[in-house]
């Protein structure tokens, strides 16, 4: 009994030990140092000046910052509004009783985000080609008036990124709603059919409340790797893509840390996109404690 | 048998909203195929017909193809030319992916545990810590952390780019949230009244308890490092250390037009982490989807 | 089995690749490594580094060059510059990536002054003056200049001299559109006289660049709002929209571009030495139908030349100096090496010296018989210089965005006057001009007096 207890008392801190050593020098620390280097400018690692927040407001008044904030807020709300009904609408039509081949059509959706963005970059950059590509030679001929020569990358390049992570995430959040959809009381959907609901009410009535956890997460989940997009525009566009209209909040990062060689401008950016993060993630909050 | 014409009609609906459905579905699954079959064909066809055929080329051969304009030659270059370390970068990343994915499941799930089986002085506070990390986003965490790898010394080291990624407050989240309510305190406590020890249990009752999440979480590490791009990009400057995302994308800068050879690249690329999901994919959407349907 | 099977491959897999990977050492590599960023490069210098490489007995001093794209090269440059990761001795670098080499402190730039030592040996003499400027910073020469890049026009001499066109009456750009236009009209279709597009940065920096603008001044400060620049700026956007349009979009290094280059669509075209030999690899379809002239000028009697593109070799300071000097100016200061670069690439040497040989005289029949190399060599010494600020990157871009808004601005207002434009033109590049100032004032390090 007592060796037990002892070493139960001791097992705790054995077992976080691992985590927390590396927790805290890796991600801790570097927070705590994230702050320090917003507030200077750094070329490279070791050369540093104390700027206060100049940093800041020399973001403020970079055109390219408002423009990195702009393609990065329009695509997090395309990838909310676009991909996420899609992904819902999915998830119900797979969710149907009696429907076979679930597991197969389940399977082929997930596939597309395993690929690495990276990988999907590259593919999608070629397929968009403007003259050749697969994309406008199918629109070509599904679409009877499609013109000739669509210049996806060159300037529709918003309309490319959100298409590429389309592909890519739609199945991965519906499976999510699928799961869901599937812990749903089917008594409840019964007793609703019974009195006279019909489809769209069974929806918004009974589905809706008991799937909106999982859609606050998955919104939540989405917004937060929306406003990270980095590697997709910068391996499609080799950068930031013509008039940076494929320049986002952590390309914008990388171009003025590591190829600039300033890691507290950096770091300033880095910030601002945490403040963004932390205020929409709390507004989510509030807005699901009201219901 | 009711034959009157409203269960006539009925049967006929019900058949149009079968039709319906599955049509839908299928299409959306082609169209969600289509680039993948793309992706094979584009890696073996001569750049003389890359755009002039968008999957196989058309010609006299077998099966209406033109066999003459089809080509292994990219495989053979990616792994032969000395321009690039293709085979060495696919083992850098199989390291990386694998080494980061253990050792961090590891870790995550004894934290997991401590935070939700003990009661511990702190305890509160530690969890609050972690969650309120979760929202902290990489790119945040890029400069500082180049920054103290190069004081370190860690810069172009494998160390520098495993040792940051061990740690992720995501799996201690996950691992949490699935222990709690996955692992009966009594049977912990029926164990420790048998005499069994703390490391016995764990390894023995926890672990296979929570095996989905484990093999779920082991997934997403994996695939997560295997396509991570920035972080190598930046940590590591020797080509022989390259991951395989980060050797793809120079690829492309020099062989920009040699879209065969890109693809084919590419198609190395993916084709590893298709099949390990094949083995691990009911644990892997399971464990996914776990944290998220129970909140 | 306490864990899937697809957990004990993940295992596996980590047992197995730390094992490989440990005993799969990195091959060290000994002697002089060089990097460069072109395929091209590398087939030029293969022999001559082996003919360097026989004759040196001691293998430490072999060199080995290897290629990286240019984005990795740059980004693997800076690292180790200012984090002491791997370096190699020695570098080629572009002119679009050398700027940010120069935006801290002068003490930090990672490349060896090579200003005594290229005073002492007179390579200021023997080499072309202007093809040092981009590599020179705050007097301060760090590179080793690869070229010097002349600009000619290359034009479509089957359908221009089927048209009855004499080309030598072309003085200047007004000449050039005047003769020019009736072409347009092609029995395919509309053809048009040149590439210059708003998102062609190379072509406005050409034009700016011969008709006397530019961007900074001998002093690094930054010239955007030049009436020069302004009338080119105005120049260009009437060519690029409204009813004189005479150009289109035919991008560079791109396979569409080239179909419109190859059916003619596109007749002219400003080409620096290197792109002719760019053309005669990609293009040789073209082969005999192209001849070249000086640009016309944008005054009577003015400049009929300009450049773009840079390529050069640096040194880094972790390199044992006088190896890699030696074997720099081997390979920069080889007469073979000169020959073989204009043979492959048509790029011509900035070493003056080698400017006589016979080799630039030979007929090219890809012009169809025209010497190119003399033609550019002609222009050679008239080169104008060009500026090593690290801001030069923003200010091109901020140039560009100017020319957009422009032409955006023509066509909403339907205003197609020059003179019009030019005031329009100075309004975006004031514009231009306060946003570099901006960015420059924000840089702590270049502030500072005296860095």
């Amino acid at each position: 009994m007592n060796r037990s207890l002892g070493s139960a008392r001791w097992m705790p801190y054995l077992l976080l030990a691992p985590f927390l050593l590396v927790f805290t020098v890796f991600l801790v620390y570097p927070l705590y140092r994230s702050a320090v280097l917003a507030c200077s400018q750094t070329f490279g690692p070791t050369r540093h000046v104390w700027v206060g927040f100049d940093n800041f407001l020399n973001m403020a008044r970079d055109p390219d910052f408002w423009t990195a904030l702009k393609n990065t807020a329009i695509f997090t709300a395309a990838s909310v509004l676009i991909q996420l009904p899609l992904a819902l609408g999915l998830a119900l039509i797979l969710n149907r009783p009696g429907l076979r081949g679930r597991a197969i059509f389940r399977l082929i959706f997930f596939m597309p985000s395993l690929v690495g963005l990276v990988f999907v970059a590259m593919m999608f950059g070629l397929m968009l080609d403007e003259h050749d590509g697969l994309v406008n030679v199918l629109l070509r001929a599904v679409i009877p008036h499609f013109p000739g020569e669509f210049p996806w990358l060159e300037h529709y390049v918003m309309a490319s990124l959100i298409l590429a992570s389309l592909w890519i995430y739609a199945g991965f959040n519906m499976v999510y709603f699928l799961a869901a959809l599937q812990s749903v009381n089917q008594d409840s959907l019964d007793a609703a059919a019974i009195d006279g609901a019909n489809v769209w009410q069974r929806f918004i009535y009974v589905i809706m409340p008991e799937i909106r956890p999982v859609l606050g997460f998955v919104v939540l989940l989405s917004v937060i790797g929306s406003l990270q997009l980095f590697e997709l525009p910068f391996v499609m566009l080799s950068g930031a893509g013509p008039e940076n209209s494929g320049l986002t909040m952590v390309m914008y990062l990388y171009e003025k840390g590591f190829q600039h060689n300033d890691l507290g401008f950096a770091s300033a950016i880095g910030w601002t996109l945490t403040i963004l993060l932390v205020g929409i993630a709390l507004a989510q909050r509030r807005l699901t404690r009201h219901e | 048998m009711n034959d009157d014409p409203a269960a006539r009609r009925r049967r006929r609906r019900n058949a149009a909203a079968q039709f319906a459905t599955y049509a839908t579905l299928v299409v959306f699954a082609v169209m969600t195929l289509i680039p993948f079959a793309w992706l094979v064909c584009a890696s073996i066809k001569e750049q003389s017909v890359f755009f002039r055929y968008q999957f196989l080329p058309l010609g006299d051969g077998c099966l209406g193809l033109d066999w003459h304009e089809l080509t292994l030659d990219y495989y053979r270059e990616l792994f032969t030319s000395a321009n690039f370390n293709f085979a060495r970068s696919i083992l850098n990343s199989i390291f990386y992916a694998s080494t980061t994915a253990a050792l961090s499941t590891l870790f995550c799930a004894m934290g997991g545990y401590a935070l939700a089986k003990f009661r511990f002085r702190g305890r509160e506070t530690l969890t609050l810590l972690v969650f309120g990390c979760l929202l902290v986003p990489g790119a945040l965490l890029l400069a500082p952390t180049y920054q103290l790898l190069y004081q370190l010394g860690l810069l172009d080291s494998y160390a520098g780019l495993i040792l940051p990624s061990i740690a992720p407050a995501f799996g201690v989240y996950l691992f949490r949230q699935s222990m709690l309510h996955s692992i009966p305190s009594d049977l912990l406590e029926a164990a420790r009244i048998d005499g069994c020890g703390e490391w016995r249990i764990f390894f023995t009752i926890v672990i296979p308890l929570v095996r989905p999440m484990i093999g779920a979480f082991l997934l997403i590490t994996f695939l997560g490092c295997w396509n991570n791009f920035i972080g190598p990009q930046i940590i590591i400057q020797t080509p022989e250390k390259y991951p395989l995302a980060v050797e793809i994308a120079q690829l492309k800068g020099l062989y920009s037009i040699n879209y065969g050879m890109l693809m084919a690249g590419t198609l190395i690329s993916i084709a590893p982490v298709m099949v390990l999901f094949l083995f691990l994919q009911k644990e892997f959407i399971a464990g996914l989807t776990s944290g998220a349907v129970k909140g | 089995m306490q864990l899937s099977s697809g957990s004990w491959t993940i295992v596996a897999l980590m047992v197995i690749s730390s094992l490989v990977l440990f005993f799969w050492p990195i091959p060290h590599r000994s002697g002089e490594s060089f990097w460069t960023f072109t395929l091209d490069h590398d087939l030029i210098y293969e022999p001559v580094i082996g003919k360097w490489n026989a004759g040196e007995p001691d293998a430490g001093q072999h060199v080995t060059a290897y290629v990286i794209d240019k984005q990795p090269l740059l980004q693997r440059l800076q690292s180790g510059f200012l984090s002491g990761t791997p370096l190699p001795n020695m570098a080629e670098v572009e002119i679009s990536m050398a700027p940010t080499f120069f935006s801290g402190p002068l003490s930090a730039v990672g490349w060896t002054d090579l200003t005594g030592v290229i005073h002492r040996e007179g390579l200021d003499q023997r080499i072309d003056p202007a093809s040092f400027s981009p590599w020179t910073n705050r007097g301060h020469i760090f590179g080793l200049p690869h070229d010097v890049h002349p600009v000619l026009l290359a034009y479509r001499s089957d359908i221009v001299e089927a048209a009855g066109i004499d080309v030598s009456t072309i003085q200047t750009w007004t000449d050039f559109v005047r003769v020019m236009k009736p072409l347009m009209h092609g029995p395919d279709g509309p053809r048009y006289l040149l590439n210059v597009w708003e998102t062609n940065q190379q072509d406005m920096e050409i034009l700016m660049l011969q008709a006397g603008g530019g961007f900074f001044d001998a002093d690094l400060k930054p010239v955007l709002n030049s009436d020069i620049n302004a009338q080119v700026l105005a120049r260009i956007a009437t060519w690029i929209a409204g009813p004189g349009c005479i150009c289109t979009n035919a991008p560079d290094f791109d396979a569409s571009g080239n179909n419109m280059f190859q059916s003619g669509q596109v007749l002219c075209y400003l080409m620096p030495d290197w792109m002719s030999g760019v053309w005669m690899k990609d293009l040789p379809g073209l082969s005999g139908k192209l001849k070249l002239m000086p640009l016309p000028a944008w005054a009577p009697g003015g400049l009929r030349t300009s450049v773009m593109g840079g390529t050069m070799l640096g040194i880094s300071k972790s390199a044992n100096f006088a190896q890699s000097w030696a074997f720099a100016k081997y390979l920069y200061l080889n007469h073979d090496v000169a020959r073989e670069l204009y043979r492959r690439t048509g790029i011509i040497t900035p070493v003056r010296d080698f400017w006589s040989d016979p080799i630039y005289d030979q007929p090219n029949p890809y012009f169809s018989g025209q010497p190119s190399g003399r033609l550019y060599i002609q222009m050679a010494d008239k080169v104008p210089a060009r500026t090593s600020s690290p801001f030069k990157p923003d200010a091109v871009v901020a140039v560009t965005d100017a020319l957009i808004r422009l032409k955006r601005y023509a066509q909403d207002t339907g205003t197609y006057d020059e003179t019009l434009l030019t005031l329009q033109a100075h309004r975006e590049l004031a514009r231009a001009q306060t946003e570099i100032e901006r960015r420059m004032a924000a840089n702590a390090f270049l502030t500072a007096a005296n860095p």
